[in-house]
Formats: structure tokens, C-alpha cells, sequence
């Protein structure tokens, strides 16, 4: 816990949560901590109506605690729907009913692109990681992504991705309307500061950093140039301590969302 | 009616696994941690079925055991992992040293070319993957096209013809009727309808009564199903929902095992490969101790 009495994983939690609104339609997939913490915050505070389909499968899931696997059973107590076939969920999200969907990768690139399948080449990886999933598919269906990473550093947000699990701005400017793709990633959260995208360019711009947090040690941990606002970078607004006290009493009592800042 | 004249398709795990040949395409049931056939994957791992071309879309412990005991040539997955518990030890180590291919595909994509062939369509479309690498893996399964009079962009996919198809329900008959309860069937009916033969493992085996009284709830018809494997706990370390949760235990020790080559091997033999029936097998993990404490409450 820092001196102001929060940590950064609630920092990031808040900020993402702050993004979300009643229109929010949102699900998970795997082991996104950050994300489910999020929607259940928002829908505690200012966003009542948010709607969140825990693992893709439980719909307004009220779960008491977070389990190890955010594709669990474990996350559906409360439930109004339990979905019960892949129509029943790629209906809906190719259709963008569902509007909001949160992932990151091993490797990030400026424009949000992620890479969850190989370090090194394909045929002969460096490391084999878990493979996209469904972030290649969700990439092209939905209008409004976040992406987040407990781990900003240049090996994590690079220049060039060894190879596209998911598609963020794809090659930058209008790239994604021309694949007739909709929307794009909004906002990109990190332990270190928030990005968001240059309109123009699509490239990720630094919106503010958190407190304690220097323009200059974000550059330093991101292998791409960090595109800067005009006018400075404010510091990220902290948690509110109802923010703080629903996050850690209710959402996720047995702070789950730590797997990620191991 | 009466229950008299029809062929029972009732066997037992080891009978089931011989269905499996080698060189056989298998798709395996469950999604990550939930619902997994394991009882079923762990008669495979015995028999020592070889050259298998895996079929899981988001999977993990049935592609780790079956790599770890040599069984598997190629996995076509979207996702492997462990979740929480980490990324896929064996899985990973077997890729990273080009012993198994993975075929990575993103689930949709995956799920149209199951559709596909369950449908009997030379292709469905999907407009996953658009703008990724992962379409361009294979140019010939995942075909990216602009639609003559639309103009949009989607991505045919053509059909995935499986062997063999294995998944985990809760309840099925003698006769072939089988039902996944409460119905979260999701991906597994697509692994079932594109496959010429299937296996379900399940918690128990009822009268056909129980299914003509409550028809609405079976989730397979028997003319699709082959062969019946009563297994309780059959998808233990993995869920069976509602009736008991994965085995949270079991994972991180297998996980912590694995970060030593030495333990990993003591690990694999001691409380996978070498427990000869399923009893001994979830006996070598805690028996009656583990499973309680993973059963849920259904109040």
C-alpha cells in the first residue's frame, strides 16, 4: 500500500471502472482479473444498469468472491442467465449487442495490437504462450476495447509484436473502418500511467500518469515513442475511498485481482 | 414403453477408449477448467493411444495430460492455459521443442469450421480474425473473401471433420440419450455434431424414463451418441456444474510440481498415469477428503 492509502492494482480497477457507463455491455474471458473487478465496481457505483456476462456464460452474475479462474463456475452465483450454447453468446457479440470487451497480451504495440501466441517465431517459439483465444475474433466484433497490462515494460509494449493475436488499430489511422471493422480500442491501463489513442494516428497517447509516476519512466518502459497530449500530463485521479472500501469489501474480498501483480 | 430389445451402449472407460485410434482425430470436451471428460482423457493416457490430432478450443488439462504421456502429434486449440494457475506446463515445453505442433486457431474460427462440417457446408463464415496473423496460419481452412454484393470482409472457414468426439454430462441412458444439467453445453454441441463418433462420460446412467419424462432437458439424442461411460466425478480435477467445483488443490500442486523436472515426473506417475482405475486414481489425490471439500452446495 502506498503512503495514500492505495495500491495500483485498485488504481487501475478504478480507472477502468470510471470508463464504464450504463450502456456498458460487457463480458470476459480468460483470467482478466482487472476487467471483472471493473464491472463489478461500476455496477456498484455509477452504473447500475451495466450489464456483464461473467466468463462469457452468466449474466448479471452477483458473485461474492473471485475465484482462480475468471472462466469458473465459481463467478455465475447470482445469475440471471446462464448461457447455454456458443450461439447464445457469438450472436450477440457479432451483432455487437455486447459492446465492450477488455483484453492484453504478452507483447502490446502502439496501436493496441496484442500478441498472446508466440515469443519468437511461430514454427520454432522462444516461448509458446496460451495461444489468442478469443481475442482475435472479439478484436474485429467489438466497438469499445480496453486493454490493460500489470507489467508496462519494453518487453511488453514493443514496437513490432512477433506475431497478431487480436487486432487493436491494426496498421494505425483509418486501417480498422477500411476492414470494416467497427469502433477500436478506447483506452489502454497500465501500472505505470493511462493511454489513450491519438485521433489521427491511432497511436497510443499519454493521457495521464499515476501519482509518483514520471512522463520520462514511462517513455524509459515502453519500446515504442509515447505520443504526449498538448498542454502536459495530469496524474491519474485515485480511487475514492467508496470506490476503495466496495472493491475490497465487496467485489473481490479475497483479492483475486493480485494474480495479475505477481 | 418397454425397455426390453435395445442394445445397450453402456461401457467402461477402458472399452470407450478403444475407439480411439491412433492417428484419430479426438475433440475433447469441457471449456478451460470446467467440464472436461479427465476420467475419459486419463483411460487414453493408459492405453497409450498415439499421433492424435487434438481438437480443443479453450482447453487445458486434457491437452497437458495427453502431451504429457506422449499421446498427441498436433493440437488445434484457440487457447491452452491454466488460468490462474499459470500457463500449460507440458503443453508448452512439448511445442517450444518442436515435438507437438500446435495448429493455433482463434475460437470462432474454430467454431465455424466445426459448424461447417456439422452442417455438411463447404464453408462458414465469420467475421473473426479480420486484420490478424492468425487467418494467414492457414490460408487453406481460413480463407479471408469480400462478399461479392456487399462488399464486407469475412472469413470463410471451411469444415473440421473429427473422429472422435469426447464430452463430460451429468446424466445419460442404456440407450444413448444423454443431457448436460443445468444445459451449459457450449462448445461441446459443436464438437458433437461435426464428429462421425461420440463418447459421453457421465455422472450417472438413469432409466430412459427419466428422459421421456423431461424431454426438453436432453441435450443429445442417442442416435448420435455411441457409447455411454458412467463416471462420477469423471471430470475431477476439472468442474462438473452444479454438482462440484475444480480442484484447486490438485491444480496448484501440479503446477508447483512442475517447476522441477524431477517433481513433475513424481507428480505425472504418482497421481496421473500410474493409479490403475479411476477409484485409485482419485484415491493417489485425496480421495473422499478432496472431493468433499469440492462439492458444491446446489441449496
Amino acid at each position: 500500500m502506498s503512503s495514500t492509502g492505495w495500491t495500483v492494482d485498485e488504481l487501475m480497477i478504478a480507472t477502468l471502472a470510471r470508463e464504464l457507463t450504463n450502456d456498458t455491455r460487457a463480458f470476459n474471458g480468460a483470467v482478466s482479473f482487472v476487467p471483472v473487478c471493473a464491472y463489478l465496481l461500476a455496477r456498484r457505483t455509477h452504473a447500475p444498469e451495466l450489464v456483464w456476462g461473467a466468463s462469457s456464460i452468466a449474466i448479471d452474475a452477483d458473485p461474492a468472491a473471485i475465484p482462480e479462474s475468471t472462466l469458473s463456475d465459481a463467478l455465475w452465483d447470482g445469475a440471471a442467465m446462464l448461457s447455454n450454447s456458443a450461439y447464445d453468446f457469438w450472436a450477440y457479440a457479432q451483432s455487437r449487442r455486447y459492446n465492450t470487451f477488455a483484453f492484453r497480451g504478452a507483447q502490446m504495440d502502439a496501436y493496441g495490437n496484442v500478441n498472446n501466441t508466440t515469443i519468437g517465431p511461430y514454427e520454432s517459439p522462444k516461448v509458446r504462450l496460451p495461444g489468442g483465444g478469443g481475442m482475435a475474433d472479439l478484436g474485429c466484433m467489438i466497438p469499445l476495447i480496453y486493454l490493460w497490462s500489470s507489467t508496462h515494460d519494453p518487453r511488453t509494449f514493443v514496437e513490432r509484436l512477433d506475431f497478431r493475436s487480436g487486432i487493436g488499430w491494426g496498421d494505425g489511422g483509418d486501417h480498422r473502418a477500411r476492414l470494416g471493422l467497427p469502433g477500436g480500442p478506447q483506452l489502454c491501463v497500465t501500472n505505470l500511467c493511462v493511454f489513450d489513442f491519438e485521433p489521427e494516428s491511432k497511436r497510443m497517447r499519454l493521457r495521464s500518469v499515476h501519482p509518483g509516476v514520471t512522463v520520462e519512466q514511462v517513455q524509459e518502459a515502453t519500446g515504442f515513442e509515447v505520443a504526449l497530449p498538448v498542454g502536459g500530463v495530469p496524474e491519474t485521479e485515485p480511487p475514492t475511498a467508496e470506490q476503495l472500501r466496495i472493491l475490497r469489501e465487496e467485489v473481490d474480498p479475497t483479492s483475486a485481482r493480485l494474480r495479475e501483480f505477481r | 414403453m418397454s425397455e426390453v430389445g435395445h442394445a445397450s451402449k453402456v461401457r467402461s472407460l477402458d472399452e470407450a477408449a478403444e475407439l480411439v485410434p491412433d492417428g484419430a482425430t479426438l475433440a475433447i470436451g469441457g471449456l478451460s477448467l470446467n467440464s472436461a471428460p479427465m476420467a475419459f482423457v486419463r483411460a487414453l493416457v493408459r492405453r497409450k493411444v498415439r499421433d492424435l490430432t487434438l481438437v480443443a478450443i479453450v482447453a487445458g488439462m486434457p491437452v497437458e495430460w495427453l502431451v504429457a504421456a506422449g499421446c498427441v502429434r498436433t493440437v488445434v486449440s484457440g487457447l491452452v492455459s491454466l488460468e490462474g494457475f499459470g500457463l500449460a506446463p507440458r503443453f508448452r515445453q512439448a511445442v517450444q521443442a518442436g515435438e507437438v505442433v500446435m495448429e493455433e486457431y482463434s475460437e470462432h474460427t474454430l467454431i465455424c469450421r466445426l459448424q461447417a462440417a456439422a452442417y455438411n457446408l463447404p464453408y462458414m463464415p465469420t467475421k473473426a480474425g479480420v486484420g490478424t496473423d492468425m487467418i494467414g496460419l492457414h490460408p487453406e481452412t481460413t480463407r479471408e473473401q469480400v462478399h461479392a454484393a456487399t462488399g464486407e470482409r469475412y472469413v470463410a472457414c471451411t469444415p473440421l471433420p473429427v473422429d472422435v468426439a469426447v464430452v463430460h454430462a451429468a446424466a445419460a441412458d442404456a440407450r444413448g440419450n444423454a443431457r448436460v444439467e443445468p444445459k451449459l453445453v457450449w462448445m461441446d454441441s459443436e464438437i458433437v455434431k461435426a464428429a462421425a463418433t461420440t463418447i459421453v462420460t457421465v455422472e450417472r446412467i438413469v432409466p430412459t424414463a427419466s428422459f421421456t419424462a423431461a424431454p426438453h432437458l436432453t441435450t443429445y439424442p442417442r442416435f448420435v451418441v455411441d457409447a455411454v461411460v458412467e463416471a462420477p466425478w469423471g471430470a475431477y480435477p476439472t468442474s462438473c456444474f452444479p454438482f462440484y467445483g475444480y480442484d484447486g488443490d490438485f491444480l496448484r500442486e501440479y503446477a508447483a510440481a512442475h517447476r522441477e523436472p524431477a517433481s513433475a515426473e513424481e507428480f505425472w506417475r504418482r497421481r496421473v498415469a500410474e493409479p490403475e482405475t479411476h477409484a485409485d486414481f482419485l484415491d493417489a489425490n485425496g480421495g473422499a477428503r478432496a472431493l468433499l471439500a469440492i462439492r458444491r452446495k446446489t441449496s
